[in-house]
């Protein structure tokens, strides 16, 4: 447990502005989603445009890291493109 | 068993046999998810083409459960039950397709039609009446909940005047979405003086503010979704619902979700905290960041489950 926790730690410290983003982010695509609940659309748009920023939030991330490989950047797609397409069934079915 | 246990191990945690990596999160593994995510959104999609787009197919709403928990919220505040109102139901039923017909989402409709002339076409004199209003919710439980967080249609599911109640779920297409509506009516019949005017000074408390959206209006109605009623034991003075034709789809899909994103969310966990142990340097994505993504869609995931109420 200590080893996962001082390597989160490390993470975190190493790429604060990077987390700080993608965690602000997330919180204001749920208070958008609480915002437009029951507006079908705006709420496929919300989930669309988190999932694309998560992807490039990888992709830059991985490129400030110097770590870029097509590999990492399917990792981000297929994570991504999973979760949108269980989501659209429950917001357009 | 310990062969089981082994391919578990295999699965979730990183070992020489999976490359020091999880195998569900390989990339086999996970183009495998978004196949099957794929081809289920098709599924779906192909299933509400056969049955004519949505029809009583988008939500896990039944006449039978709102009935029930409205019941139930009041029993818990110690008020009478309501009984099921054929004529309340006909009018929340012809509320629903005025909506669809005319496009608005709201008490009063764009010609100033008002909730006490479906009633009242019903053929429902009353002397108290009330309306709440739902669209878009995946579950009956997450449409009384509202209700009962708002104010207004808390006071209105517990007024003590009313007796009756009656419900539509009709599903349509609102300003070019696909949209399902609950409409709730309810009413005390106005025993004195059948054939005097209806006093609508005592139905304001049902009705809050007009957000008129409606523009040209456009379709379409839901013969389908309507809640069949069967008449009860003639000794109870109520009506019991009938089931209606509803699948068991969203709550299965709904916890399925919860489950592959839970076991998603662990396998990055687990596969971080050995990776984090056995100091592995590897090429792949931010566990940390796919482990709040998912975070983020599971909270995502019930916010959406909850519609608007009016």
């Amino acid at each position: 447990m200590h080893h996962f926790l001082k390597s989160i730690g490390k993470e975190f410290k190493k790429h604060a502005f990077d987390y700080l983003l993608f965690i602000s982010v997330g919180i204001c695509f749920l208070i958008a989603l609480n915002i437009f609940r029951g507006e079908r659309l705006i709420e496929l748009i919300l989930v669309v445009s988190f999932i694309s920023f998560y992807i490039i939030w990888g992709i830059y991330h991985h490129i400030v890291e110097n770590t870029l490989h097509l590999k990492v950047v399917m990792e981000y797609i297929l994570i991504g493109f999973t979760l949108l397409f269980l989501l659209k069934i429950v917001i357009l079915p | 068993m310990k062969g089981i246990f082994k391919h578990i191990h295999h699965l979730f945690i990183p070992k020489e046999s999976n490359n020091f990596r999880a195998r569900i999160l390989h990339h086999d593994f996970l183009t495998i998810y978004l196949v099957a995510a794929l081809m289920l959104t098709a599924g779906v999609s192909h299933y509400q083409s056969k049955q004519g787009s949505i029809l009583g197919y988008a939500t896990d709403i039944s006449v039978n459960k709102l009935y029930e928990l409205t019941n139930a919220q009041r029993a818990s505040s110690n008020l009478q039950s309501l009984s099921y109102s054929d004529a309340l139901a006909q009018a929340a039923q012809k509320k629903a397709e005025d909506m669809f017909a005319k496009n608005y989402w709201a008490h009063y409709g764009p010609a100033g039609e008002t909730p006490w002339n479906f009633i009242l076409s019903s053929g429902y004199q009353y002397e108290f009446a009330g309306e709440n209003l739902a669209k878009n919710f995946l579950f009956s439980d997450g449409v009384v909940d509202a209700w009962m967080n708002s104010p207004t249609h808390r006071e209105n599911l517990l007024r003590p005047d009313y007796t009756d109640v009656g419900f539509a779920i009709v599903n349509g297409v609102l300003n070019g979405e696909e949209t399902t509506l609950v409409v709730q009516m309810f009413g005390k019949p106005l025993y004195v003086a059948q054939d005097t005017a209806p006093q609508q000074t005592d139905t304001e408390v049902a009705v809050k503010e007009v957000e008129t959206e409606a523009t040209a209006p456009e379709v379409i109605q839901n013969p389908e979704s309507m809640e069949q009623i069967a008449q009860a034991a003639p000794a109870q003075d109520t009506k019991v619902l009938a089931s209606q034709n509803q699948t068991n789809f969203y709550p299965v899909f709904f916890n399925m979700n919860l489950i592959f994103f839970l076991v998603l969310a662990g396998a990055l966990a687990l596969d971080f905290y050995f990776a984090s142990k056995l100091n592995l340097v590897q090429l792949k994505g931010k566990h940390v960041i796919h482990f709040m993504f998912i975070g983020f869609i599971t909270v995502g995931l019930f916010i959406l489950a909850n519609g608007n109420i009016l």
